[in-house]
């Protein structure tokens, strides 16, 4: 597997200091939950079935996965059939290898870039660069952290860490003179500066939402159009997909199409959604001579086998973000990975190492909204706690202290009577000095780990079990 | 490159292990998911258009059709225009309509002729695209276009502005009702691209504040005419 990562692991803990003390930051975080998360809750609501149609959408992936050989190799026939050409990559330096070469045999230097999540994944921006080829993301958004050399900070606003201020001193740059903060302004700077680049591009990347087996396609779902214009104008067009993104039958996309664009933006559908079947007919005066396609593994089947396959289920939409008041605090860079927010703190684990981000599964409160958003109903709060449970197996990670009090705890758990004397010693103790606050700020000795950023509820002055004695069993 | 035969059976390997881990297994009636648009498919398409910050504009009948371009040319105002060769623009008789505005007439038939650069310039130059549509899902606004020879992917794409013209016939409640049409002509034989356009381009990138018009077309006028085929 690659290390798609980077040398140095990423602090969270430090990284989030720094995030809640960035006062500009916090001010457009602030507005997620009213904007996006709101619409997407709005979606939810409005939408006759929701839940069954998701429950469908989910079930559809989880089927798909168990054969996903199966779909697989038809999807390779299919598209083949179509006049594309597959390839199979099994890590992100592979996938990188295979596009420049593609890239090199048409002798091309000018390459456009529609938003792919994959290719962030697999750095192929950077193999681009050094093999001296231009590759300019054409999405607003990831053309200004382009330029800014920026991670994307959001799995669908990747900008979103930007103001109109900064986007404005970004942009003047390339534009050669300075630009006002005015959206309006902006996005027709880049709608021209970008035409230039889309008319002397002679391939385009992309990833893909979907792609279906049946038919060989893939699909892609954008709102700006950049992605239209990527698979429109140049020669060749090299799409990347992970394994999990293949569908069995095109009667299946629309119930994905029906909760993807409610989930990432409320919007019921997005505003281009494209099914692409190969290069363009004889005779057609647009779109692609040359079809690739690149199917990317990069540790995918490792977790296919595995308990957290579920995660496997995540159509990208970001609507978890959205939800979580942890991203809504400390926003996307301070996850390190990727992926941001509570599937980025599932996923960067499962690719980059569980020990290197120790801190990711428990940057949760566990609170479930991102359940509740998501439009395939990943059940995120369930893996986090299993990554938690898995990191205590991590010799890195391992502590003795920590198994010895919890082996303590076992023990005493199965012996009532020693459990009864523990706790009433609890209320008579600690729970009469605490009496009036119900928490206890900071536990003794190694203890206190614990107690740095939560707080340990203390110990009821009476037990329930005294009070239900007393009082309850006459009710 | 990998080896598809090794890639696929550690794919199948991995596959029948995670197995136990499935979490879903109940089938669904059919109907689920599917939303409808009630009786009158006219005016819920138009409010869906409306509603994603496109234009409609309803007519009874082909000659209102033609009022109605020809206004919405000189508003734009035009010089040149992509525009599909479709049987509705055909008997909507675009080929005298647009000289009669003005308006220069780019289409296939044109475009083949001229040499690669000239007609890639052309087309960057066009202020307005005009095109029919493969069919139009009124619940939620959308214009569902097929690519062939003659309907380019770029006439609803490049210019600032796209003008489709779409009738009664042609407007479907459902998304799913547009699949299985596209199903229906064969999932072995889908065109080269099926586009789905709902609104005029957007982005939210900056502040999460909606901007329109970064990319494709910023203005989506959407001719709706409500008599079914009535000659004209």
């Amino acid at each position: 597997m690659t290390d798609y990562l980077r040398e140095t692991h990423h602090e969270f803990l430090a990284a989030s200091r720094e995030a809640l003390a960035d006062a500009r930051l916090q001010q457009i975080l602030g507005q997620l939950g009213d904007t996006l998360g709101r619409r997407n809750r709005e979606a939810w609501a409005a939408l006759p079935n929701s839940d069954l149609i998701r429950e469908r959408a989910r079930s559809i992936k989880d089927a798909t996965l168990a054969d996903l050989d199966k779909h697989l190799a038809k999807l390779e026939e299919t598209v083949t059939a179509r006049g594309g050409h597959v390839h199979w990559a099994d890590d992100g330096l592979e996938a990188c290898r295979v596009i420049v070469d593609l890239i090199r045999r048409r002798e091309a230097t000018k390459v456009v870039k529609s938003k792919s999540m994959t290719t962030e994944e697999i750095h192929l921006n950077h193999a681009l660069e050094a093999a001296g080829i231009e590759a300019v993301e054409t999405d607003l958004g990831e053309y200004i952290i382009q330029l800014a050399r920026h991670r994307p900070s959001h799995i669908v606003a990747p900008a979103i860490h930007l103001s109109a201020q900064q986007i404005a001193e970004i942009l003047s740059k390339p534009a050669g003179k300075r630009l006002p903060a005015e959206r309006e302004t902006l996005a027709q700077f880049a709608r021209q500066a970008l035409r230039q680049k889309f008319a002397q591009a002679e391939v385009g990347i992309s990833g893909a939402n979907f792609a279906i087996a049946e038919t060989g396609s893939i699909v892609l779902v954008t709102n700006e159009g950049n992605g239209r214009l990527t698979c429109a104008l140049p020669k060749c067009h090299i799409a990347i997909m992970g394994i999990e993104k293949v569908i069995p039958r095109l009667a299946d996309l629309p119930y994905f199409l029906k909760v993807l664009a409610r989930a990432a933006t409320g919007q019921k559908l997005s505003i281009y959604t494209q099914i692409i079947t190969g290069p363009r007919r004889p005779g057609e005066l647009d779109g692609p001579e040359e079809f690739h396609l690149v199917i990317l593994d990069n540790g995918r089947s490792r977790i296919l086998g595995s308990p957290l396959r579920e995660s496997l289920f995540c159509i990208r939409c970001g609507a978890c973000l959205n939800a979580c008041p942890i991203y809504r605090s400390v926003g996307g860079h301070a996850y390190g990975g990727v992926y941001a927010g509570p599937i980025g703190a599932v996923l960067t684990p499962l690719y980059d190492g569980l020990s290197a981000n120790h801190h990711l599964p428990h940057a949760s409160s566990l609170c479930g909204a991102c359940q509740a958003a998501c439009p395939v109903k990943i059940q995120i709060p369930e893996m986090l706690i299993r990554l938690r449970e898995q990191l205590h197996h991590e010799p890195e990670q391992r502590s003795r202290l920590e198994s010895l009090a919890y082996r303590f705890w076992a023990w005493m758990l199965k012996r009532p009577r020693l459990y009864q004397i523990s706790t009433w010693l609890a209320s008579r103790t600690f729970g009469r000095l605490k009496r009036g606050d119900p928490w206890v700020r900071r536990l003794p000795g190694k203890l206190h780990g614990w107690t740095q950023r939560r707080d340990f509820p203390a110990p009821a002055a009476e037990r329930f079990r005294d009070w239900w004695n007393k009082e309850g069993r006459d009710e | 490159m990998s080896d598809s035969t090794a890639f696929l059976a550690r794919i199948r390997q991995a596959a029948e292990q995670g197995r136990q881990y499935r979490v879903h297994l109940q089938p669904f009636d059919d109907q689920i998911g599917y939303l409808g648009a009630g009786d009158d498919l006219v005016e819920r398409f138009a409010a869906e258009v409306n509603a994603v910050g496109g234009q409609a504009f309803v007519v009874p009948d082909l000659e209102a059709a033609r009022k109605q371009l020809s206004d919405l040319l000189t508003q734009a105002p035009a010089a040149s225009a992509v525009c599909w060769q479709h049987s509705l623009l055909d008997r909507l008789g675009l080929g005298e309509l647009l000289p009669a505005a003005g308006v220069e007439l780019i289409d296939h038939q044109r475009l083949a002729n001229m040499p690669e650069v000239e007609h890639r310039n052309k087309l960057l130059a066009c202020n307005v695209g005009i095109t029919s549509c493969d069919c139009a899902i009124a619940e939620t606004g959308t214009l569902m276009m097929c690519s062939r020879l003659g309907h380019e992917r770029v006439a609803s794409l490049l210019p600032p502005t796209h003008i489709a013209i779409v009738e009664q016939p042609q407007i479907v409640p459902d998304l799913l009702d547009a699949i299985a049409k596209l199903a229906h002509r064969g999932v072995e034989s889908l065109p080269s691209n099926v586009t789905f356009i709902t609104g005029p381009s957007k982005t939210g990138d900056i502040e999460l504040q909606l901007t329109t018009g970064v990319h494709g077309p910023g203005k989506w006028l959407v001719i709706v005419i409500a008599g079914a085929n009535n000659g004209g």
